[in-house]
């Protein structure tokens, strides 16, 4: 958005009841008080000021989108306490840099994504894999083979678990 | 040489040669014996792949996938004998050791120790093996009968189908987005040229270039669409996060009815879980105002949008384009509402906007053109209430992420291709940063918007924009272009309009389900092939035969012909991919945690543009421009 708190400038709260009219009262107040064209040359920051929000507010989408703009700069400045910052490429925990912050948000939401995913499936090939994984250890008892099939089977787990897999937010 | 001799000479020709071929046989058969868990292993990879259609090169991965096995078995084996020769011999030791003991747990057990070799080795023999009986069988070398290539095809076909089925139904596997900005499209049935793999995708760049998709109504044409932009959505946002400029999706649906507000809603409900802010339904939810273009285009549009013909009609024409001009282009500033500009049709109007002294010439025009101003005016008033209140205003198209716009295209063309026209005008003025963005002009040093411009069935509302002038226009803005027909005879007027259409969509032709796909696998091109052609020998193939190298579709016709619903043969750079198409459903997590959309705009109630006649218009226009000075956001 060009402006910070256009709702601010023009005096008004970011209500979502706010009509067009409210809008346009709102910057006609202002407008008329700073016009350049006044006798006392107006204030033209304020009235360029006013008309840049008057832009960004004088529909409801716009509205709309500076209110979406406004939650998210709070929730920046409060930290993450809720997760909405998962779903968002833009934002990140602060201290992180990208690499681990996609990590932390991995991590993060991994029991959502199995639990919105297909988890019967999963806790199926996950039993095959933990019975194998025991039989392969306990037929190779003190063989090397054993790390190696328990190897493989994780492999197989992981691969072909993913499709059980709730897809990561926004994707 | 007596007859006798000559007779038993070629019966023991014959014998040795059988006893040769017994012979590589028994050989074979010891073999694979004697490496029996190689043998297992790559026989039951051979059931599998032939038993779900894989090609070889699934095979070949899974093979590559086991050796991080080998390496960590390998490794903890080096730790404990500390020899290289016991290293390597060790697994050739457990072999030999099961022979001594040939009971069922101990057969058992030698196959789990070898497990960590013999499984790669096996997958990759495996792999060779089911590539030599595709070749042998689809070359004619192998197979009882001569219609074996088509009967094995057809079995593989509809294994390929059925497994790729399977992976399009878990979501987890087709996501909105992959990595490395790729879009998944579904399960890969077969590929024919392009790199194999299981889900097919394709890079979201090629969004960004032009595509073309032909398929029968209800052939899945719009899932594909849905799930191309909504990945193309997400990537761009992706990419652009640190810029914050967010990317925009312009839909045209051409047709209209009841069908297209189903759609409308779900790519609402798609693109909200693909990250976008705002989905705006066009006329239902959302307005436009063609009066933010620019002057001069306002000026060719409003022309354009009116019918004109040739001879008198030609110069009554030429006038209307002159008062459309003086109207739109007055010092005051161009018209902010249809109301505006049809008082702007005014002689007084415009005498008074123009004689400031300064327009000598303009005021000469409107002289002019005094006598048929009450007529223009008139066709005007038509025109703009046809259009109907959603291009009147307010909003423009940086107020939403996504627009989608329902044009009636059956039920009424001509209005819908007026407001085609107007939305694609407003569609080039905002990607190049005016009239309809808040980000103002573009200028070098900044990039345009990324813009994606979808037209489903555009044949609809085609007879006053052809396609490809649309396409063309799509491309010297650099914005994306998709563009959809039920046929390829919807794709254009004539033969030559539907190749230049076909052939410069650099970003993939998308075939679904059509009775005429000979064109498009024309453009695909073709293929070497081997083709055998043997002897027969009484009821059996007999030794006798050739091989020649022939030529195949790449793209085959009969298999387009045959695709069902929700597959689609995806044609680029001289190769073909068959995918079973994924519906597009964002992640539930997405929807989670994303914000609630505002509320959607329902337009201000009509407004007609037809005043009451008054005694006399006013002597100046009465605006905010004369208080607060032109060209103010008001």
């Amino acid at each position: 958005m060009s402006t910070p708190d256009p709702f601010g400038i023009l005096g008004l709260d970011p209500r979502a009841e706010l009509t067009d009219a409210d809008v346009h009262r709102a910057w006609r107040r202002i407008a008329t008080a700073t016009h350049p064209d006044r006798p006392d040359g107006g204030d033209i920051a304020e009235y360029t000021a006013a008309s840049a929000a008057y832009t960004a507010l004088r529909t409801a989408w716009g509205r709309g989108e500076a209110r979406a703009d406004l939650a998210q700069a709070d929730l920046v400045a409060e930290g993450p306490t809720q997760p909405v910052w998962l779903s968002e490429p833009g934002p990140r925990p602060p201290g992180l840099g990208p690499w681990a912050a996609g990590r932390v948000r991995a991590c993060w939401v991994l029991p959502l994504r199995v639990r919105h995913g297909r988890p019967a499936r999963l806790v199926v090939r996950a039993v095959v894999a933990a019975a194998a994984c025991l039989a392969a250890l306990r037929v190779c008892a003190g063989d090397p083979a054993g790390p190696g099939l328990v190897t493989g089977i994780v492999t197989w787990f992981v691969l072909s678990g993913r499709g059980d897999l709730a897809p990561p937010p926004g994707r | 040489m007596t007859v006798w001799s000559w007779i038993r000479l070629r019966i023991y020709l014959w014998l040795l040669v059988k006893a040769l071929k017994v012979a590589g046989w028994v050989l074979l058969v010891v073999a694979a014996v004697v490496l029996w868990p190689v043998t297992s292993v790559a026989g039951l990879a051979f059931a599998v792949a032939w038993l779900r259609g894989w090609p070889p090169v699934r095979l070949a991965r899974t093979a590559l996938w086991a050796l991080p096995m080998t390496f960590i078995s390998t490794v903890d084996r080096a730790l404990h004998v500390h020899s290289w020769r016991a290293l390597v011999l060790a697994p050739v030791h457990t072999w030999a050791a099961s022979f001594h003991h040939l009971g069922g747990f101990h057969l058992v057990r030698t196959a789990v120790l070898l497990g960590p070799v013999a499984i790669p080795v096996g997958l990759a023999l495996g792999s060779l093996l089911w590539w030599w009986r595709i070749f042998a069988i689809s070359s004619g070398h192998a197979g009882w009968l001569a219609s074996a290539p088509f009967t094995f095809d057809a079995q593989l076909w509809g294994r390929q189908v059925r497994t790729a089925r399977g992976r399009t139904a878990a979501q987890g596997l087709v996501p909105l987005l992959a990595r490395h900005g790729r879009i998944p499209v579904g399960g890969t049935i077969r590929s024919v040229g392009h790199g194999w793999h299981p889900i097919f995708s394709v890079p979201a760049t090629a969004c960004n270039r032009h595509q073309v998709f032909i398929g029968a109504t209800g052939s899945g044409k719009t899932n594909l669409m849905m799930r191309l932009w909504a990945g193309w959505f997400r990537a761009t946002l992706e990419s652009s996060g640190t810029t914050g400029r967010r990317p925009a999706l312009i839909v045209l649906d051409c047709k209209g009815g009841l069908d297209a507000r189903q759609k409308a809603e779900r790519t609402k409900r798609l693109l909200y879980g693909a990250g976008a802010r705002r989905v705006a339904i066009w006329p239902e939810q959302a307005s436009l105002s063609l009066w933010d273009l620019p002057p001069g285009d306002l000026a060719v549009l409003l022309f354009q949008m009116i019918e004109s013909g040739d001879g008198a009609a030609a110069y009554y024409a030429d006038i209307m384009q002159a008062v459309l001009m003086l109207a739109t282009t007055a010092p005051v500033g161009p018209p902010l509402s249809a109301a505006g500009f049809l008082d702007r049709l005014n002689v007084r109007w415009l005498r008074v906007a123009w004689d400031d002294g300064r327009h000598p010439s303009e005021v000469d025009w409107i002289r002019a053109a005094t006598k048929h101003m009450p007529d223009i005016q008139l066709r005007f008033v038509t025109l703009l209430q046809r259009l109907g209140p959603g291009l009147d205003g307010p909003g423009n198209l940086a107020d939403a992420d996504v627009w989608y716009f329902i044009l009636e295209g059956t039920r009424e063309p001509s209005v819908a291709e007026a407001q085609a026209m107007a939305i694609t005008e407003l569609t080039a003025a905002a990607a190049v940063g005016i009239g309809g963005t808040t980000e103002g002009p573009t200028s070098a040093n900044t990039e345009p918007k990324l813009m994606l411009l979808a037209a489903d069935d555009y044949s609809a509302v085609s007879g006053r924009v052809p396609l490809s002038n649309l396409y063309e226009r799509g491309r010297s803005l650099g914005i994306g272009m998709q563009v959809s027909a039920q046929s390829w005879q919807g794709l254009g007027a004539d033969e030559d309009e539907r190749y230049r259409i076909a052939a410069t969509a650099d970003g993939g032709i998308w075939v679904l389900e059509t009775p005429y796909p000979e064109p498009l696998s024309g453009l695909a091109g073709q293929r070497r092939v081997l083709d055998t052609a043997r002897r027969m020998a009484g009821v059996a193939w007999g030794p006798d035969g050739t091989t020649q190298e022939r030529r195949a579709w790449v793209a085959d016709p009969e298999l387009i012909r045959r695709l069902e619903v929700g597959q689609a043969c995806y044609i680029h750079h001289g190769a073909a991919t068959f995918v079973q198409v994924a519906r597009p459903k964002p992640s539930p997590l997405t929807l989670m945690y994303q914000p609630l959309p505002a509320e959607p705009v329902v337009p201000p109630p009509r407004r007609d543009p037809v005043r009451e006649p008054g005694p006399e218009p006013p002597p100046v226009p009465v605006q905010l421009e004369d208080v607060l000075g032109p060209g103010g956001p008001w």
